[in-house]
């Protein structure tokens, strides 16, 4: 028989087995959608558990249907019973659910976009990492470029806890897209056009977030962090990195003028005042590197100036191998001490 | 032109309520982009776009309505089961098929209508 | 009842020698060349099965990639493929498996079954569709090729700008490539989709109203319709697309006025219904699979013309679906929300009226069924995804992640692949005499089935669980290693089982001895094929009463196999079918269609090669091609269409009488210009909607201190326009009418109109001096005033053409269907003309 229950309900316990597993790996993790630690996110996973408990009747429903159909005999009125099967079954069943769905999602779209009450952060997206700048000014409305000043930082953004904070988002180069799965939904940096993404962190931790649009080779190399802290830590971290580098004088700072870096990325104190790379002024503060693709440490820092195309792949800044061992060392072990 | 008599179907009298169902649809989308596009204050109330949508939504309903009225007119006196050779056959098979894409239709102009309902702007 | 026992002339069709003298003429007029003239052949079942196995390898091919890149996947950190080679594997995946393989295998397959289900000899425009088999093939092998090289296209199947768009972000010519290679493509979808409109409309048995044809074919109208307004807008983006990155026009470009999101809302304007495209077929075949095998006709006909058209309407209104997280406004994905939920109702209708058949019918089982069951599965699941990533909110969670990924090809593997497999062993006895293997297929069945949801469920919770789409790797840290692994895993089981499928199909059955006649007991035209098959067809053309003829029609295979129906013989020793109308199937005229010829394979790669030529940008060789190509098609029409026949009528048999020649809209001709035109219509709407687009999207357009192309000349354009558009039409009034000198006059006027239309209408921005590298604003209009002003362009040769067909007495009043053509191109030309002058000049003055 093409789906007898022989066929069927082994298969069942197969998926069982392989579902339970995952949906409780799923169900943790600082990258999961199902660990929710915003409202959006929040929202959305109860979203989800709900339609997925229907759409795992319907599909028994429909192969258990499916089933009996095939094995049973016709008889004298089968065929107006297969009539009222294709008005009940096909057209009024799904009218009915998607208005219900309809109404329910179409109605829970102005509540998660509700005005924000807490800071504006800027977030640009580019080839291949987040240049953000804290605090910035920002209005009910979407504006045409990212608002200029604010306090820069890459690649690990800090949000307060409970309120609603304001992401402006746009990119110098293509299309990148912002997610914080445990936070909230992701939304696009585009070029040309600046969008708005609310978000409102539930509690406190931190959160791993990607590139969720096709941006080029290293898009896979392409993540940030996500810091929910109280807000008044929050207000502390942006005034410490508000701050000039700690440290500005000795062999590091000169070694990396000399080497050419100060064309791509600031140290603020310093005369390196670069805008194309992330801006280093409190880098060895943050917890990762290379766009959260490596845990910070002098030596990833090294390694990274030795030969970034070996460690993220299609990154646009030059390996420095040409270097000798020792100034390489010199600059990582400064830049690691820039808290 | 006897809209309520007896009146020959055709492909063009079948695709009328999917049709309405489309220009409303663009109607909606196009007043509410051209409303939202300088995107200057998103929380700016839209109100006169909700109410355009609002008769496009009425006018739309009424429109798919009456072409179903109309194929029930004639379809409901019908004794022919739709599947055989005749002209009447295929009157009826028109008829009936005009009858369900009308109330997919009606239902589908219902449905787009109501994010004008619940959103008050361009947020 | 008519009397069927006379034939044709007045022949007696119970005498064998009167049949087998038909027969030997038939089959002499309609035998496939042999030899190396093989690939000259034009008949619809050779050329449809080169389609399908074209199609079939090419889809091989993105099957092979996708293992790569499930290997790839398999471990975090792995380095099999480079993230450049990654890349250029998914970006061909997705471009191969969507316009090599599963476009074309709806419209080869159609291309084979669809004469036979509507009781035909041939589809109308034989050489149209070797001519569409040969732009496949070449623009297909140009695309695929370009892998081998590395320099495949790798800015995904979207091929979103500017990353693509931008030569700093993607250097060299794979975006080229894949624009060029893919747009002839589209084209020759495009041509075959216009064939197939026509051929359902037109080519139906006597009889075979609107309410008695088989499903597939009301799918393959729909279907067919939505290629033609669905692709053009793609088209359209490709060009403003490719004059961006071959001239600078700065469509996409922010810095210069443009916008990345124009592309994606013409590219998913195409994108989405194209999904339906290829799911509505796979429905067809399967509605064409159960009634068979649930031995009754299907329950809820009518229910099915539903769901086929409001599928096809609604699918047009879901294309921002996939731009859900572009930042556009709550109301406008309310919009697209709620349509999307919509298209989910007659899905539903579809999956309930093949159960509700099986309900009221007596189920075999059979290897199709087992497919059928499988799909219905698989399809559901992907069904149901579907109806939770239409909500905006939690798409705003899926977007763009695996969840997608799982959800897409749940859909068209359930929706599409498994039903093509069905469809496959359903209709293989009718087109090669033997079935495959019931044996092999339960094999290959259960590791299919089996291995593809160990392979793709697993992927919604790598999704959810915060996996990207288009990552060459991923951390362990992410915590998707584990599904990855099972994917990996279940990808192999599943191509092992599509392999069995492929190596039953490909053995060699000489010894298989032939099925019988209709070895399914199917109640459909197709199978009254002969086994092994005739290349005629069908052996005389039915006249129809039922939905299912060969279980409703006493009689009825041992009629039309002894001749007793229409055109039982080939006298004159030409192809033939009959021309009905569109509604009632009442007989209008015979059409002679053409027979093998190398001139499409010619034209085919002529016009492949000024699109090869164009992407490495030699426009001296692309001039020189684009020349040769023209000429081969102006000497194609020329010696192959509008042929003026010896004899006006002809005796079709039970006493009926057909003109041989029609113009007009009882002509075949007449039909196809009408439908390409509302294509060609609906790719200059694209334009339009590009410069309205910009208008909504820029504070002041035109920019300030450029001036538009003024009232001026395109006001004398417009004056011209409508100058030469009447001529065109008094042109053909006056030739049928008689005075054929005065026609040719009329002719040459507007031949000469024409230009001087296209000349004025060009020199409007010419003269303000519109710089359309500076800025969008004179971008668009610059596109679209060349647009219309090559449409006069062809349209002046078109009309030189019909003056040269007058003058060599190849068209006559009598004998007009080259003009009447012409004009009904004019039609068409004229109202662009007249909007473009509206939007370019006279819209900037009202605003």
């Amino acid at each position: 028989m093409i789906l007898s229950a022989k066929v069927i309900l082994p298969r069942l316990r197969v998926f069982a087995a392989l579902l339970v597993p995952a949906m409780a790996a799923a169900c943790s993790g600082e990258f999961s959608t199902l660990d929710p630690a915003g409202l959006e996110a929040d929202r959305v996973a109860v979203l989800f558990w709900v339609m997925l408990a229907g759409a795992f009747a319907i599909w028994i429903f429909v192969i258990v249907l499916c089933r009996s159909v095939v094995v049973r005999a016709p008889r004298e009125n089968s065929e107006r019973q297969a009539r009222r099967l294709i008005l009940w079954g096909g057209a009024v069943f799904p009218g009915v659910v998607v208005t219900a769905l309809v109404v329910f999602g179409v109605g829970m779209m102005p509540e998660l976009r509700r005005p924000a009450d807490g800071p504006t952060i800027a977030v640009s997206g580019e080839r291949f990492w987040w240049r953000i700048a804290y605090d910035v000014e920002g209005g009910p409305g979407v504006v045409r470029n990212l608002p200029a000043g604010g306090v820069p930082s890459a690649n690990e953004i800090w949000l307060p806890v409970g309120r609603r904070t304001e992401i402006l988002l746009s990119s110098p180069d293509v299309i990148h897209s912002f997610w914080i799965p445990a936070i909230a939904g992701k939304m696009d940096a585009i070029p040309g056009r600046v969008t708005r993404l609310v978000v409102e962190p539930t509690r406190t931790g931190v959160f791993a977030g990607a590139c969720a649009e096709y941006c080029g080779d290293t898009h896979a190399q392409m993540r940030l962090r996500a810091v929910v802290v109280p807000e008044e830590d929050y207000a502390a971290h942006v005034a410490a990195q508000a701050e000039p580098a700690a440290v500005t004088e000795g062999p590091g700072p000169e070694l990396f003028l000399r080497s050419g870096c100060g064309a791509c990325h600031t140290v603020r104190g310093t005369p390196a005042d670069g805008l194309v790379g992330p801006d280093l002024t409190h880098v060895g503060g943050r917890s990762t590197l290379a766009a959260a693709i490596l845990p910070m440490s002098v030596e990833t820092l090294a390694d990274f100036i030795r030969s970034p195309q070996h460690l993220k792949p299609g990154v646009e800044m030059p390996g420095f191998g040409m270097l000798p061992e020792r100034e390489i060392e010199i600059i990582a072990e400064w830049l690691g001490s820039l808290e | 032109m006897h809209f309520f008599g007896r009146t020959p179907d055709t492909l063009w009298t079948l695709i009328a309520a999917p049709a309405i169902w489309a220009i409303h649809f663009l109607a909606s989308y196009v007043a509410a982009a051209y409303a939202c596009a300088p995107n200057a204050d998103i929380f700016r109330d839209i109100g006169g776009v909700r109410v355009f949508i609002g008769i496009a939504t009425v006018v739309s309903l009424v429109l798919i309505a009456l072409f179903f009225y109309r194929a029930w007119r004639d379809w409901r006196r019908r004794t022919t089961g739709g599947d055989r050779g005749t002209r009447q056959d295929q009157e009826g098979f028109l008829e009936f098929a005009t009858m369900l894409l009308a109330s997919l239709s009606f239902l589908g102009v219902l449905l787009d209508a109501t994010p004008a309902l619940f959103i008050v702007d361009c947020r | 009842m008519m009397n069927r026992e006379e034939g044709a002339t007045g022949l007696d069709q119970n005498d064998p020698e009167v049949r087998r003298g038909q027969e030997e003429r038939l089959r002499k007029a309609w035998a496939a060349p042999a030899g190396w003239r093989y690939l000259s052949s034009v008949n619809n079942t050779e050329v449809g099965l080169w389609y399908v196995g074209t199609a079939m390898i090419f889809m091989l091919f993105a099957g092979v990639l996708a293992l790569g890149m499930r290997v790839q996947l398999a471990v975090p950190e792995n380095d099999f493929l480079s993230a450049d080679l990654y890349s250029q594997f998914f970006t061909m995946h997705g471009t191969v498996m969507m316009f090599l393989f599963a476009i074309p295998i709806f419209e080869s397959l159609s291309l084979i079954l669809l004469p036979q289900l509507l009781g035909s000899r041939e589809l109308p425009f034989p050489r149209v569709t070797a001519f569409a088999f040969w732009c496949f093939f070449v623009g297909g092998v140009f695309v695929c090729g370009s892998i081998f090289f590395g320099a495949g296209p790798k800015g995904g199947w979207f091929m979103y700008p500017p990353l693509t768009t931008q030569e700093r972000f993607t250097p060299g010519y794979g975006p080229d490539i894949w624009l060029l290679g893919l747009s002839f493509i589209e084209i020759a979808a495009l041509v075959a989709a216009v064939e197939l409109i026509v051929g359902t409309l037109k080519c139906r048995a006597p009889g075979m109203r609107l309410n008695l044809m088989p499903l597939y074919a009301w799918y393959v109208l729909v279907v067919a319709g939505m290629i033609l307004f669905a692709f053009p807008p793609l088209i359209a983006g490709d060009i403003l697309f490719e004059l961006e990155r071959l001239f600078g026009w700065p469509f996409f470009d922010p810095s210069r006025g443009g916008d990345p999101i124009l592309w994606q809302h013409l590219f998913w304007i195409f994108g989405h219904p194209e999904v339906y495209v290829i799911f509505l077929p796979a429905i067809a075949l399967l509605a064409m699979v159960v009634p068979t095998f649930a031995r009754r006709p299907i329950v809820g006909y009518s229910w099915v013309v539903l769901a086929a058209v409001g599928t096809g309407f609604i699918s047009f209104g879901l294309w921002v679906h996939h731009m859900y997280t572009t930042g556009l406004p709550a109301i406008s994905l309310g919009f697209f929300t709620a349509a999307s939920e919509v298209v989910a109702i007659p899905t539903g209708v579809q999956i309930f009226v093949f159960l509700a058949t099986c309900l009221a019918g007596r189920v075999i089982y059979s290897v199709p069924m087992l497919f059928a069951a499988g799909a219905l599965a698989i399809f559901v699941i992907g069904g149901l995804t579907g109806v939770m990533v239409a909500m905006a909110p939690f798409d705003w969670q899926a977007h763009d992640s695996y969840f997608v990924v799982a959800h897409l090809h749940y859909v068209l593997i359930g929706g599409m692949l498994f039903p093509v497999v069905a469809g496959i062993h359903y209709y293989w006895p009718m087109i090669f005499g033997k079935t495959l293997s019931a044996r092999a297929g339960w094999y290959a069945f259960w590791p299919m089935f089996i291995g593809f949801n160990i392979a793709f469920f697993p992927m919604h919770f790598s999704g959810l669980m915060g996996m990207p789409r288009r990552v060459w790797t991923y951390p362990e840290e992410m915590g998707v290693a584990l599904p990855n692994l099972i994917s990996t895993i279940g990808a192999f089981i599943f191509a092992a089982g599509f392999l069995i499928f492929v190596l039953d199909a490909v053995r060699p059955r000489k010894n298989q001895p032939y099925e019988k006649r209709n070895p399914w007991n199917a109640g459909t035209l197709e199978w009254l094929a002969e086994m092994p098959g005739e290349a005629w067809g069908v052996r005389s053309v039915p006249i129809i009463e039922t939905r299912y003829p060969l279980w409703q029609q006493p009689n009825f295979i041992k009629d039309v196999s002894a001749g007793r129906f229409y055109l039982p013989d080939a006298e004159e020793g030409r192809r033939e079918t009959i021309i009905t109308s569109v509604l009632a199937a009442e007989p209008e005229c015979v059409v002679r269609v053409p027979g093998p010829s190398h001139v499409p394979l010619v034209a085919a790669v002529l016009s492949g090669l000024v699109f090869i030529f164009a992407t490495f940008h030699w426009w001296l060789l692309t001039g020189a091609t684009a020349i040769a190509a023209g000429a081969v098609i102006i000497f194609w029409l020329w010696r192959g269409t509008a042929e003026i026949p010896e004899k006006p009528t002809k005796d079709v048999g039970l006493g009926l009488t057909l003109p041989l020649y029609r113009s007009g809209p009882a002509s075949v001709g007449w039909w196809a210009m009408f439908i390409t035109m509302f294509g060609d219509l609906t790719a200059f709407l694209s334009f339009l909607f590009g410069y309205y687009y910009f208008f909504t999207l820029h504070a002041d357009f035109p920019p300030p201190g450029t001036e538009g192309p003024g009232v001026f000349w395109p006001s004398v354009a417009a004056g011209l326009f409508v100058a030469t558009w009447l001529a065109v039409e008094l042109s053909k009034r006056t030739n049928r009418s008689g005075r054929v000198t005065a026609a040719r006059l009329l002719m040459a006027m507007a031949a000469v109109g024409a230009l001087a239309a296209a000349g004025a209408l060009l020199w409007g921005p010419h003269a303000t001096g519109l710089d359309p590298v500076a800025h969008v604003y004179p971008a668009t209009v610059w596109v679209i005033v060349i647009w219309v002003a090559l449409h006069a362009a062809i349209g002046c040769v078109m009309l030189l053409y019909c003056l040269a067909r007058s003058l060599a007495g190849r068209m006559t009043p009598d004998h007009d269907k080259d003009i009447s053509n012409v004009t009904l191109y004019w039609h068409f030309t004229g109202l662009q003309a007249l909007l473009a002058v509206a939007t370019v000049s006279l819209f900037p003055l009202a605003v």
